[in-house]
């Protein structure tokens, strides 16, 4: 199937994947304003690789180029050196058989939140009612049933950001990339917004490259954390998290849960992230 | 949301109609003291009166005014905005073109009528032509400002939709860009509404401008007076029909409740 033909995947939508894609990516930097002045060397040279369906958290300090790592394995950005495969095929423009959430929600402020959402159905030429459906399943599973026609503008910033996750998941992609998706929320809607994430990919085979500062949300949520340096980041620490599922809301009550959390802040605090 | 809105107009229209009276009534009173000739400075009973007599003809005049104000702001907005577009995407019609209009913008447009005269005659055309140079640049900036500074990243979420540059066009960069226009068409509609009149005095046989002129050539100064409240009238309706449009075509764009 050609990911990147809209029409194509219109045409054979039932009969999609079940299976996640793949990202494997080898040493990859990124250079903003590459060969100027204003060079800034952001990230690596860095590999990640997630498997199919895998669940995959990056974690790292401020400015470490988590972001920028989503951009480029989103294709939207390019890689200064490296090169990115993403389901076995070289990247060379941006991936569209994939859902973002971007650090900042950037839902068009001139459509009502069911118009930011369905806008994946308009632009990919999917089937509406199809669409719609999921939309409503999407926007009630988010708790956020109800503000489908009001503007970005009229929504609380937490209900922006479960627009924009609805948004990346109404078209079911194979990929979920999101970059800190629940960081401007409140703790309890957090929480609760954790688990409808994990009950949605548990019930999915996507694959999810998840970015946050949380490091309870990263181990709540993933099959592996990938622990980033400071700037230009690079992968340090890889940590299988092996917890059952669906986790609890208050992992901190668990032992097993504070012995990961404990060995990030230690890899943290030796990388002088942390200064106590 | 429609009816808040007309019921805010209602309410500054009462309070300006009810100050604009207060000074009619100023005015007829004061020069009646003070007796001042008609032929020379008409009370408000006159002009008034003319526009109650004259109606017809006035209204004709103000409906041919009207039609060359849509007309010239049309084409303005026609032109401008895909040559905003055009230049934004363009660099070199930004370096090429761009300083050209604004070396011809400076150039006064009302030389131009007597220009325009010579070569296609005297008409209703030719204002329209005046009015769209007039309120064309004010759109052109605005809308080329509105394309530039749409927030790059919403190029990432067309991009990884996989949207065609037609698409990209029509649901990211024009309705992101549209308050901008509308900035800038709310100028444009002030320039082509002061513009008309003048444009109508050199360059036309019908409007209010025409009609005011042929008033002061008989030396009819309370038709002239009748004109000049036409004139304004026809200016405030344009000007809230452009702010109850943006307010319907834009409602993103008010407050949140
Ligand atoms: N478009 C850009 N142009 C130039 N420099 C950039 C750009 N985007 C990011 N950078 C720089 O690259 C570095 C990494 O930025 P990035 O946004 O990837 O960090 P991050 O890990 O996501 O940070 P945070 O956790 O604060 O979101 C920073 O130094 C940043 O200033
Ligand atoms: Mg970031």
């Amino acid at each position: 199937m050609d990911k990147g033909n809209s029409a194509a995947m219109s045409s054979s939508s039932p009969v999609r994947a079940m299976v996640g894609a793949s990202i494997v990516a080898s040493g990859i930097t990124k250079v903003y304003g590459h060969g100027t002045n204003a060079a800034l060397h952001a990230l690596g040279p860095m590999g990640l690789n997630v498997k199919p369906g895998e669940f995959v958290s990056l974690i790292g300090p401020s400015g470490c180029g988590k972001s920028t790592t989503l951009l480029l394995v989103s294709g939207l950005e390019s890689v200064t050196e490296g090169k990115i495969e993403f389901d076995g095929q070289i990247l060379r423009k941006p991936i569209s058989d994939v859902g973002i959430v971007f650090q900042d929600h950037l839902l068009l402020d001139f459509r009502t939140a069911l118009k930011n959402v369905m806008l994946q159905q308009e632009i990919r030429g999917l089937d509406a009612a199809e669409l719609r459906a999921r939309a409503d399943m999407l926007f009630d599973r988010l708790g956020i049933a109800g503000s489908e026609g009001r503007y970005p503008r009229q929504l609380s910033g937490g209900m922006r950001q479960r627009v924009s996750i609805a948004r990346a998941l109404v078209h079911d992609p194979s990929m979920l990339l999101m970059d800190e998706p629940f960081g401007a929320l409140d703790a309890i809607t957090r929480t609760q917004s954790r688990h409808d994430l994990e009950m949605l990919w548990m019930e999915t085979q996507k694959t999810v490259l998840f970015i946050t500062h949380s490091i309870e949300e990263a181990v709540g949520l993933s099959d592996r954390v990938l622990v980033m340096s400071k700037s230009p980041g690079m992968i340090v620490e890889e940590i299988k998290i092996d917890l059952p599922r669906p986790r609890p809301a208050h992992l901190g009550e668990y032992p097993e849960f504070a012995q990961y959390a404990e060995r990030i802040y230690q890899i943290f605090a030796k990388l002088g992230v942390y200064k106590f | 949301m429609v009816r808040q809105i007309a019921f805010g107009y209602g309410q500054s229209a009462i309070i300006g109609l009810a100050a604009v009276g207060a000074l009619l009534g100023l005015w007829e009173v004061l020069a009646d003291w003070y007796d001042v000739p008609t032929w020379l400075f008409p009370k408000p009973s006159d002009f008034l009166g003319r526009l109650g007599a004259d109606w017809l003809m006035i209204a004709g005049h103000a409906m041919a005014t009207s039609i060359t104000i849509l007309q010239g702001f049309a084409l303005g907005v026609l032109v401008s905005v895909p040559l905003a577009y055009a230049i934004v995407s363009i660099p070199a019609l930004e370096r090429g073109l761009y300083p050209v209009i604004v070396f011809l913008n400076i150039m006064p447009k009302t030389v131009i009528g007597p220009i325009l005269i010579i070569w296609f005659g005297i008409g209703p055309l030719i204002s329209a032509l005046i009015v769209f140079l007039m309120c064309f640049f004010p759109i052109l900036v605005d809308a080329m400002h509105g394309f530039k500074h749409v927030d790059p990243r919403l190029f990432y979420i067309s991009r990884s939709m996989g949207a065609t540059n037609w698409q990209g066009f029509w649901k990211f960069r024009l309705p992101a860009a549209m308050p901008a226009i509308f900035s800038g068409m709310k100028i444009g509609i002030v320039k082509a509404v002061e513009g008309v009149i003048i444009a109508e005095f050199i360059a036309s046989d019908a409007g209010l401008g025409f009609m005011i002129m042929q008033a002061s050539a008989f030396m009819d100064v309370s038709l002239m007076f009748a004109g000049l409240i036409a004139a304004a009238l026809v200016a405030l309706v344009f000007n809230s029909a452009m702010s109850i449009f943006e307010k319907v075509l834009m409602p993103w764009s008010g407050r949140g409740h």
